[in-house]
């Protein structure tokens, strides 16, 4: 008996997971009785299936699940959510007012007195200026950027580079220098994943 | 489609390590499942399913809930798999790495079994599709966005999957 064309994978596999309407259905039955190349993929496909659902869920080692959990990185923060105003940006803002003050002070002292020139307008820039950096020195006591990888490269990187830095887990943590003369040394690898904690004196 | 995972998301994209750890723990032995049956290996799964979360959660500030968290989750698990799967070619033989924990010993003996030898011989594409369907239980629109294939080559490649790997584990019925 000549079988009428085959079925399509889909619909065989619709056969196998009884999808198929009540008459489609019939008519495959009435197919794979007459047909064995059919008859046989269906056959091994259903054989397929019972040894793929005999598998269980493997289960995830504790070190491992702890070492996610433990290596997981500062979070990129969503723009325009979450808080606006980050200390550092804070910090970065004082700082440009306060230069931006100094600078006012050197213009309105130029256009005063010759004798408080160079004295006085001298003195409010760099005042402004030490007390800007002061300010900054003791805040980012401690701060961290972010370079990219892998951590071991960028310590030795940094150590090549006279940096005292040493890995601890997966961050790198740099003491003895400030976070502009890191950023600076790390500036040819760019932002990334690898947490750089910058500890200053 | 609501997303079970929806409020853990929502707090762990805005920084919530406590939310993002009850994600981990919810998914992990799915996606540890996913990796290892796809990669034939306990230790790369380990490292694909660490490297997986870390992706996630910092890419969890972009997700937008076009998908349900698990499908977004899954993709950057195959992704982190094939990338494993990448490096172990490109390894010097000698620094291929023994799976040296002994917790992963059971890891070990699951993916020592002839089921795995068989899976190990399937195409990458019958592969993915069957342990998405038949071991994971992903419905077909899930692995079709996770694929990026149409919903009937999901189910073509099920059924060419299930019935190759019967063939592989010797299983031919008498009637063949």
């Amino acid at each position: 008996m000549v079988a009428e064309m085959h079925p399509h994978d889909i619909e065989l596999f619709e056969y196998v997971e009884d999808e198929l309407p009540q008459a489609r259905r019939e008519e495959i039955a009435a197919h794979l009785a007459t047909c064995g190349v059919c008859a046989a993929q269906v056959e091994l496909a259903a054989t397929g299936r019972e040894a793929l659902r005999g598998t269980e869920l493997l289960e995830l080692p504790e070190d491992r699940r702890e070492a996610i959990l433990e290596n997981l990185p500062a979070p990129e923060r969503v723009a325009g959510e979450g808080r606006v105003f980050s200390p550092k940006l804070v910090l970065a803002g004082l700082t440009a007012l306060l230069l931006l003050a100094a600078v006012i002070g050197v213009l309105v002292n130029s256009r005063g007195g010759a004798g408080m020139e160079s004295s006085a307008g001298g003195t409010a820039a760099e005042d402004a200026t030490a007390a800007s950096a002061g300010g900054m020195e003791s805040v980012q006591a401690k701060s961290s950027l972010f370079s990219s990888g892998p951590a071991d490269e960028v310590a030795e990187e940094l150590q090549q580079k006279g940096f005292k830095a040493s890995l601890q887990k997966d961050r790198v943590v740099v003491r003895g220098a400030t976070e502009a003369q890191v950023r600076e040394a790390l500036a040819d690898r760019g932002p990334g994943d690898v947490e750089v904690v910058v500890k200053n004196p | 489609m609501e997303d079970p995972d929806a409020p853990l998301v929502e707090r762990a994209r805005r920084g919530d390590r406590r939310a993002f750890e009850q994600l981990v723990e919810r998914h992990q032995h799915r996606l540890l499942t996913l990796a290892a049956r796809t990669l034939g290996s306990a230790d790369e799964a380990a490292d694909a399913v660490q490297e997986a979360f870390i992706r996630a959660w910092l890419g969890l500030p972009r997700f937008r809930g076009g998908s349900l968290f698990s499908t977004w989750l899954y993709r950057i698990g195959l992704n982190a798999a094939h990338d494993q799967r990448l490096k172990r070619r490109t390894e010097p033989l000698d620094e291929v790495r023994e799976p040296a924990d002994p917790q992963d010993s059971f890891l070990m003996s699951e993916l020592s079994s002839t089921l795995q030898a068989a899976l190990n011989q399937l195409e990458d594409d019958y592969r993915v599709a069957v342990v998405l369907y038949d071991v994971l239980g992903c419905s077909y629109t899930e692995i079709a966005e996770l694929t990026d294939v149409a919903e009937g080559t999901v189910k073509s490649r099920i059924f060419r999957g299930r019935s190759r790997l019967a063939e592989l584990l010797g299983t031919r019925t008498a009637e063949e």
